[in-house]
């Protein structure tokens, strides 16, 4: 009997994104959800008898926009098909889509080792630094809403036309923590480029698996399976999980694969066969006759490069090489733009850049503010990071001076003033505490004297109740070892 | 003189000088839909009490103020059946307004009626009608053409002083060569496709069946134009067509292309046609011999691209949210077979076969992108032909009107009978038809005059002229 | 290449249709007739001609929202309806 570890699992992601426009993709009702049912539709997106698209502009702009963001081939001249299929959330019966001459084709996703699920990212696998190549991205129109009762189901069209775009990845993936942080890498450059809110638990950011297995070192493919209704990136993951090890113990008996699609039941932690694919579908694409190619070469393209952010792995290294944050810490301020444009103006005039990241990420952060309205001015934590290196206030005051701050918004240093909080630098006034402590503690001295140097741990607790937790610990450190030595 | 005898032109005129009213241009052609529309059945719907409303408030500012027309039953408008002589649409009633529709509106006319086709515009001879069939008005016993069928034959039929068609292959210039009236294909682009239930999406043009050239122009003036809801309409700015009418033919380069003069083809409109190449060289133009190679294949590649493009279009009527609905479906698909089933016609069936067909995986190279480059050779035909002339004359039907019933069996037979009309959809060219004769028998005789893209001002030039020289469009069906 | 004979039966239920046998014999006769005619397309030489239009620029939307139809409206032709959605039956999967 073999291990599993002799196998490895090939996979490959289709990733559909709603994205940011007002109208629908070839109409102009207003692409909302939530809304009462059948309250966005006309006669273009409920395919009415002799109805007409014509293409969103803006929908292809965020396309092009999300092709240069990733690197991709651009298409001068893009073309529209129709794909066919008969299904009632689809009200033409067919889906305008792209085949043979997508907006975009290429491309990579740097993945974020920190945007691993969080107990791996130590792991080689999470270090990699691997990216992973995409094969395209297209523009396409979103299918109605069904609801399922008894023995009728019920058509909501609202979501009937909405613009989509899908990315589909190469094979590249190897495993479970890899899907994730590609939806999740995938996700921020997304979020920088405002195309999407990219939330999969929200269903604005949908995702179709396709997972095979193989003998490690065998070129050819396994028999592909693929995964729907996962609803999470977390879902991903535990569905790849369980699809992978259902894979290799069926192979380790000797069992075939089947080509089937298969539905992950996120309550069960199981994949159920949905259907098998014996009869491939015949979708009988063709360009539609509708819709003329789109040039993108007159406007469009440098219309969208005109939108390029910053994007998610060069902010990461501006911030470490400009701020000194971690790796980890530049991830997290990656993935929340408007924290980290905070977080740059509270550490523009810092003296300890890093120290304001501790702050606003450590302390700050678990206060679940909101960075774009808080009363918390970003520039107090520059303040409180300054305070703390130049010796006002030691490390423990600092802690009040924060809770502080959270309770009743002020500048650090007022509140330092307000509680009297300053630290102790003064030389003599801690010679006296001291002498004092020296003097109440013989045989602490002693025991230091005697080599038991951590004896001195007690001489400082008496100093910092003498003064309140007013003195500064490293220059009674240095007074205590002077006194003692002398 | 009923004034249902009358065109729109000299209407307009009398209009304004107040000598009569829109009710009783609507009065007359009632009295005359009355004695004719049994016999004839062009309609499929009439607005009996809203035409004789809007007559009262008409605004005879407007270009076409008062003017009552006809819609072919593939043109939506608000709150009106179109039913596209399918069972498929029964009950079905449009929320919205074609562009061409929402055009005649603001130009001030009246919807008259709806006209009778060949279900979803897939025929010649509009004997593929669930509704009925039209006849002729020239010899009841013979079918009108099609697909626009009841659209020519209400106008030659003096019971609509102007009808909207819809050309995909000829249905507009066929049916009105066999019906002895004017019919106008505008090139692709020219007018919206906007709220004209499809057919094939990119052959399909909307246009005018009138008695005369000048009334044609009129109206393609109000229809054409760039409609921001049709993407493949044409951005050039609005025209006027036909302004000056001087009749001259003078310095005109007339091709005559050979393909489209075969041996075989029926005798009467042969001789027909070349008297009508002999006028205009007779009044100073100049006739030119050019070829349009790849005509043969025309019907072919027509009958691949044209049901391809169908097989889609038509996918929309399923029974979930408009139309006929099958009762007792088990489940949606068995809702789907059984309303499609019960609710298409013959000849749509097995249109939509043969373009799912040459669609399909392992076919469509062979089929479907293979017509596609064919097309564009066709297209580079007429590009090439028009280096050497300003319009091609040919023939719009190889044959008069034929007897009702003599073809449906012979669905190829009828697939080639449009061999003259068909390469013009295929190349987006616009093109006329007109009456330039009449067999022994008293049936019409259709001139064709094709223009370059986006060439309409000549072609209604030359069939103008033409058309005012000779009597034919003053002729009377029998009643 | 000579005309393929297709399977009627097949195409038909791609095309969500359901003939009977006499339309079924009927068809099959008449498409394969048509077929044949369209087999003088493969003898044309069509090596280097462009597939498609040669591209121009269309006017694209503007994602400025337009007026829906009102709900009535866009129900108005629903042949069955229920707390404004479309119903249908049973979608099996
Ligand atoms: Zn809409």
């Amino acid at each position: 009997m073999s291990t599993p570890a002799k196998w490895e699992a090939v996979i490959g992601l289709e990733v559909h994104v709603q994205l940011l426009t007002q109208t629908k993709m070839f109409c102009g009702c207003t692409n909302h959800y939530g809304d009462a049912p059948t309250s966005h539709v006309c006669p273009v997106c409920l395919g009415l008898p002799g109805s007409l698209p014509v293409p969103n502009e803006e929908a292809i702009r965020l396309t092009l926009l999300t092709g240069l963001m990733l690197g991709c081939n651009l298409a001068p001249v893009a073309r529209f098909d129709r794909k066919n299929y008969f299904y009632p959330d689809m009200p033409k019966n067919y889906q305008i889509s792209q085949y043979d001459d997508p907006l975009c084709a290429g491309g990579l996703v740097p993945l974020d080792p920190f945007l691993f699920p969080k107990e791996i990212q130590d792991t080689a696998e999470a270090k990699a630094g691997r990216s992973i190549r995409l094969t395209r991205i297209h523009l396409e129109e979103d299918v109605a809403k069904s609801f399922h009762f008894e023995d009728r189901s019920g058509i909501d069209f609202n979501r009937a036309g909405t613009p989509l775009m899908e990315i589909v990845s190469e094979a590249d993936l190897r495993t479970p923590g890899e899907a994730f942080s590609f939806l999740g890498s995938l996700r921020q450059v997304l979020l920088a480029g405002h195309v999407s809110h990219a939330d999969m638990e929200k269903g604005q950011m949908r995702c179709d698996v396709n997972v095979s297995i193989r003998p490690i070192g065998q070129k050819e493919f396994g028999t592909k399976v693929e995964l729907k209704n996962l609803n999470s990136t977390s879902g991903v993951r535990r569905a790849l999980t369980y699809e992978i090890a259902r894979q290799i113990a069926a192979c380790e008996k000797g069992e075939a694969i089947a080509h089937e699609t298969r539905r992950w039941d996120d309550q069960a932690g199981a994949t159920f066969t949905m259907r098998t694919k014996e009869k491939a579908h015949d979708y009988r694409y063709f360009p539609d006759p509708d819709l003329l190619p789109v040039r993108t070469d007159q406007g469009l393209l440098e219309a969208a490069r005109t939108r390029l952010p910053e994007l998610p792995t060069v902010l990461q290294s501006r911030l470490i090489q400009a701020f000194g944050v971690t790796a980890y810490q530049a991830s997290v301020l990656g993935a929340d733009r408007v924290l980290c444009a905070y977080f740059e103006k509270a550490a523009a005039q810092a003296k300890s850049k890093a120290t304001v990241a501790n702050w606003i990420l450590n302390d700050f952060l678990s206060t679940q503010p909101d960075p774009a309205t808080t009363p918390i001015l970003p520039e107090f934590f520059g303040e409180l990071a300054d305070l703390v290196a130049d010796g006002t206030i030691n490390s423990a005051q600092a802690k009040k001076v924060f809770a502080e701050l959270m309770a009743n918004p002020a500048s650090p240093r007022e509140i330092v003033k307000r509680l009297g909080l300053a630290q102790i630098s003064d030389v003599s006034a801690l010679g006296t505490y001291c002498d004092e402590a020296i003097a109440a503690n013989p045989r602490s001295v002693e025991d230091y004297r005697a080599g038991k140097t951590n004896a001195i741990n007690a001489l400082k607790g008496f100093v910092m109740k003498k003064s309140q937790g007013k003195a500064n610990p490293l220059q009674v450190d240095e007074i205590l070892k002077a006194k003692l030595s002398a | 003189m009923s004034l249902a005898y009358e065109t729109i032109a000299t209407l307009r005129r009398r209009l304004l000088s107040k000598e009569i009213h829109p009710r009783d241009i609507l009065k007359d052609l009632f009295t005359q839909i009355d004695a004719r529309e049994k016999t004839l059945h062009a309609y499929t719907y009439l607005h009996r009490e809203s035409a004789l409303a809007a007559a009262e408030k008409a605004d005879l500012s407007l270009p076409l103020g008062g003017i009552p027309i006809a819609l072919k039953d593939n043109l939506n408008a608000l709150g009106d059946p179109c039913t596209c002589a399918s069972k498929i649409l029964e009950g079905y009633k449009a929320p919205y307004d074609a562009t061409a529709v929402s055009l005649l509106r603001q130009a001030g006319s009246i919807l008259l009626g709806r006209t009778n086709m060949d279900e979803f515009a897939m025929g010649s001879s509009t004997e593929n009608s669930a509704l009925g069939l039209t006849r002729n008005p020239w010899d009841p016993t013979r079918i009108p053409g099609g697909s626009s069928g009841g659209s020519a034959a209400a106008v030659a039929g003096r019971i609509a002083l102007a009808a909207l068609g819809s050309d995909t292959g000829g249905s507009i210039r066929q049916p009105a060569a066999l019906c002895g009236c004017v019919g106008l294909k505008p090139t692709y682009g020219r007018v919206s496709r906007y709220g004209l239930v499809a057919f094939a999406s990119s052959l399909d043009q909307i246009g005018p069946l009138t008695r005369t050239v000048e009334d044609s122009a009129l109206l393609l003036s109000v229809l054409a134009g760039h409609d921001p809801r049709d993407n493949t309409t044409d951005l050039r700015p609005p025209e006027k067509f036909l302004t000056q009418k001087n009749g001259s033919v003078q310095g005109l380069r007339v091709g005559l292309p050979k393909e489209y003069f075969l041996p075989g083809m029926d005798s009467e409109t042969e001789s027909a046609i070349r008297s009508a190449a002999d006028w205009f060289k007779k009044n100073g133009a100049t006739l030119v011999d050019v070829s349009l190679p790849h005509t043969p294949t025309a019907i072919a590649v027509y009958y691949i691209l044209a049901t391809a493009e169908a097989s889609a279009n038509l996918a929309r009527f399923d029974g979930v949210r408009y139309g006929r609905r099958a009762t007792d479906a088990r489940d949606v698909l068995d809702l789907y077979h059984r309303t499609r089933s019960e609710g298409f016609g013959a000849e749509v069936k097995r249109r939509i076969i043969l373009g799912t067909f040459v669609l399909s995986q392992g076919y469509a190279d062979a089929y479907y992108r293979q017509a596609q480059k064919v097309r564009a050779l066709l297209r580079q035909d007429f590009e090439k032909a028009f280096t050497q002339c300003d319009l091609l004359l040919t023939p719009t039907s190889p044959e008069p009107a034929f007897p009702l019933g003599e073809r449906t069996q012979d669905p190829l037979k009828m697939y080639l009978a449009d061999v003259f009309t068909i390469s013009t959809n295929l190349a987006g060219n616009g093109a006329i038809s007109l009456p330039c004769g009449f067999t022994k028998s008293n049936l019409p005789i259709g001139l064709q005059l094709i223009g370059p893209r986006f060439g309409e001002e000549t072609i209604l030039r030359g069939a103008h002229a033409f058309e005012q020289a000779h009597d034919f469009f003053q002729r009377l069906p029998p009643s | 290449m000579s005309a393929p004979q297709i399977n009627i039966s097949d195409v038909a239920s791609l095309a969500r249709l359901t003939l009977t046998p006499d339309e079924t014999a009927k068809f099959s006769a008449q498409l394969s007739q048509i077929l044949g005619h369209m087999e003088t397309l493969s003898q044309i030489a069509t090596g280097a001609v462009p597939e498609v239009t040669p591209p121009a620029q269309p006017a694209l939307r503007q994602d400025i929202p337009t007026p829906s139809l009102s709900i009535e409206a866009a129900l108005s032709n629903a042949p069955a309806q229920a707390n404004d959605l479309i119903l249908v039956p049973r979608i099996l999967e």
